[in-house]
């Protein structure tokens, strides 16, 4: 009895060991082939969409498949990535997710947010945990280099800045000498500022924070004498700086710019079909503004007899008939639910960060490339 | 039937013999744990390689690019001095915090057994704050409610030129190190191995002839007695180092941060809590018969107590001890919540700046091994000087 019963279960260990061994080990090939796909994590072996040419996963079809778009967001910059009181998410980047949204699914609201620190949102990306990372991260070479990551157009050209209170008379960086100043820690802004003060060769103490809360309070109980970040952030905390303590009349941001800080969606290596796909959508939003159609008179664009117009809205062509699909595995009236959901650049903008917005932030680079800006989006043919 | 046939001791067949099965089955187990590690580790590497990331090791040789606060570690120097450096403040968090939690639980441990009513009644409330609530709330309590609360640099408590307090930290008076430090701490170690000498030289005697030995005196003697010598001959080995109060802060003396006391005080006043409910349940199972005979012989209460009942009890409580210095010691990596520099926030801050996560994580759980090894090792030593033959 009991040497059957041994035996019986030597049968199951034996069995279970052999089907894992069979599972394992498919090889390390360099190629990104998907070989031993079954077991991978972070792809389905279903082919690209659209054109050829993407290598390893298909986030693409996953997200379609899926009905909503996992997207890493902030839920603590006002103005960019925020959650209100109502416990809605709110912003610029916020507003971006719900373009790739309505570009991809043909629903705006179809976006799974999910708040990230500034620590976890490359691994985060790395893991397959979101699909996109939407979340004022600036373009560097080392984060498209060992990231894994993959940088799109940039939607917002900022630069790092210095905040310090109103009454202290502070205006170069060279007057901190010695001075505390809070940072974020994860950032290129907390590598920036230790760069520029050796480069400047003035001694400081950086304060580096996980998030902005407990930074924020040793701002304001006189921990540290500055605070750094994105000219962009430190407008938003300005805004949103309670009465109590002076309202943003207290603070003051130095005007020193100390580093470029180009802000764009990433995606991850490895799926270029992706990539395009969302790439595609921002540009769309960018040359909307270009052409002037704007949620409010998008009905009327889509009457428009200029040809470029109707390519762009996926509307069938003078000529022949025929609608304009550039194989991004995109709906061809992509950009019209973009627009019509989200709106253009120019109304993101002014909505979350713009001249009359609590930010109060002028265009300036943010401009059209017809303006002076730096916004140039490729045509769409 | 024959009753007379000696039984035959034969082997079962294999597939029935117990011994062999039980080896097979092992091995089977074996062989399918290793197939399931071989198996997650392709899996990783199949999956970094897609992806771009890096599968060594290399990471730890490139610059760090960032500044850690309060050490002499500059930003250009690689991630591996970073590591180190942040271990070294976890090792000097882990020791302070050991320390003071163990007196201050033992304290309030014995203080919950005291006929006292008030005395029992504050030690039993101090422990059932403190068990509680979740050790991180204490740390970022301290840290924003009481350190960030002190007067800011610019209103600084001065105490008689010595002392500085503010939101910024507690600064003291400190031994400036001079040329001759380095000779002075060597004459030192001699003057510590004579006085190590002395009082094995006055124990052997007390075994030998009887008399008192007095060795804490000679020792201490000897001691104090080669410390001086040294310091005289050696010059002045040390300055002391005053604070001088600016408007950003404190220059010279020995700073105390709000963020590294915030951390320790949170971690001792959590451990000690545990170690109080330590010791006095450890007290409370030495035999009662114990108590009786030191208070038959005429002992104090003190003396029952440091002769009888606590040499007992500690025996009894050093493993749930060392579990609570191991406690300790990986809490301390809470001190991410309050930006104190040590091994786990270096190390997160290099994956966010770029390092490979899996294998800067795997170095982070090697170096919390080794030091929870570390302290085992000791308490597992202290266990089996301690045990009853």
């Amino acid at each position: 009895m009991r040497s059957s019963r041994t035996f019986g279960l030597a049968t199951l260990v034996t069995a279970a060991v052999l089907l894992t061994a069979g599972c394992s080990l498919g090889g390390d090939d360099d190629d990104g082939g998907s070989e031993a796909a079954g077991t991978q994590t972070g792809a389905t072996t279903t082919t690209g969409g659209g054109g050829g040419g993407g290598q390893g996963g298909n986030v693409l079809g996953a997200v379609q498949s899926r009905g909503t778009l996992n997207c890493g967001v902030n839920e603590a910059v006002p103005g960019f990535g925020f959650v209100t009181e109502g416990g809605e998410f709110q912003g610029f980047d916020i507003d971006y997710c719900r373009v790739v949204a309505a570009a991809v699914l043909g629903d705006a609201d179809a976006v799974e947010y999910k708040p990230l620190t500034a620590e976890q949102r490359f691994t985060a990306l790395q893991s397959g945990e979101i699909d996109v990372l939407i979340r004022n991260t600036t373009r560097t070479a080392s984060r498209d280099g060992s990231e894994g990551a993959t940088f799109l157009t940039t939607t917002f050209y900022d630069g790092q800045g210095m905040m310090v209170r109103a009454d202290s008379d502070y205006q170069e960086l060279e007057d901190l000498a010695g001075a505390t100043i809070c940072v974020l820690s994860g950032t290129t802004t907390e590598l920036n500022l230790e760069s520029q003060f050796q480069a400047r060769g003035v001694e400081y103490t950086p304060l580096a924070f996980e998030d902005n809360d407990p930074l924020q309070q040793a701002f304001t109980a006189e921990r540290c004498d500055a605070w750094t970040s994105d000219k962009s952030q430190l407008a938003g905390v300005r805004s949103n700086w309670p009465e109590g303590q002076g309202g943003p009349e207290a603070l003051r941001i130095l005007d020193v710019t100390m580093s470029k800080e180009p802000l764009g969606p990433v995606v991850r290596d490895g799926d270029s079909n992706w990539a395009s796909a969302v790439d595609w959508a921002i540009l769309a939003t960018m040359q909307a503004e270009e052409f002037d159609i704007s949620s409010e008179n998008i009905d009327e664009a889509l009457e428009s007899d200029d040809p470029e117009v109707r390519r762009f809205l996926g509307q069938p062509a003078e000529e022949d008939g025929s609608v304009f699909d550039p194989g991004l595995g995109l709906p061809t009236d992509f950009a019209v639910n973009v627009i019509r959901e989200v709106g253009n650049y120019e109304e993101i903008y002014n909505r979350n960060v713009g001249p009359d917005s609590a930010l109060g932030l002028e265009r300036g680079l943010n401009a059209l490339w017809t303006d002076g800006g730096l916004h140039y989006p490729p045509p769409y043919r | 039937m024959s009753a007379t046939t000696t039984a035959v001791t034969r082997r079962p067949p294999p597939w029935r013999d117990v011994r062999v099965l039980r080896l097979a089955l092992q091995a089977l187990f074996l062989l399918g744990v290793v197939s399931l590690v071989l198996f997650l580790l392709d899996n990783l590497v199949f999956n970094l390689r897609r992806l771009g990331i890096e599968t060594g090791f290399g990471f730890l040789d490139q610059p760090a690019g960032f500044a850690i606060p309060d050490s002499d570690f500059r930003s250009s120097q690689d991630i591996q001095a970073a590591i180190l450096q942040g271990a070294r403040t976890t090792v000097v968090v882990a020791l302070a915090g050991i320390v003071l939690a163990t007196l201050l639980g033992v304290v309030v441990g014995v203080a919950r057994l005291s006929t006292n009513w008030l005395v029992r009644r504050t030690a039993a409330l101090y422990v059932e704050t403190f068990r509680n609530v979740p050790v991180l709330v204490i740390i970022v309590f301290l840290y924003l409610a009481v350190f960030l609360r002190l007067p800011p640099i610019s209103r600084a408590v001065e105490w008689v030129d010595v002392l500085v307090l503010s939101n910024r930290g507690l600064v003291v008076p400190w031994l400036r190190g001079t040329g001759s430090t380095g000779s002075f701490l060597l004459a030192a170690l001699v003057v510590l191995a004579l006085a190590a000498g002395v009082w094995v030289w006055r124990t052997r005697r007390f075994d030998r002839t009887g008399e008192k030995h007095r060795r804490v005196l000679w020792a201490g003697a000897t001691l104090l007695a080669g410390l001086a010598v040294a310091f005289v001959a050696t010059g002045r080995p040390y300055g002391l180092s005053l604070p001088e109060r600016g408007d950003l802060g404190v220059a010279n003396g020995f700073r105390v941060g709000p963020e590294f006391a915030a951390l320790l005080f949170g971690l001792v006043l959590y451990t000690a809590s545990h170690i109080a409910e330590i010791v006095r349940g450890s007290i409370q199972a030495v035999a009662r018969g114990q108590t009786e005979a030191a208070n038959a012989l005429g002992l104090s209460e003190f003396q029952r107590l440091r002769l009888v009942v606590l040499p007992q009890a500690f025996r009894i409580a050093i493993p749930p001890l060392a579990n609570q210095f191991l406690n300790l010691t990986k809490n301390s990596s809470l001190g991410i919540a309050v930006s104190v520099y040590e091994v786990t926030k270096v190390t997160r801050v290099s994956i966010s700046q770029g390092a490979p996560a899996p294998q800067a994580i795997a170095i982070l759980m090697l170096v919390y091994l080794v030091f929870s090894l570390t302290i085992a090792f000791f308490t597992n030593l202290a266990n089996r000087r301690l045990t009853l033959p």
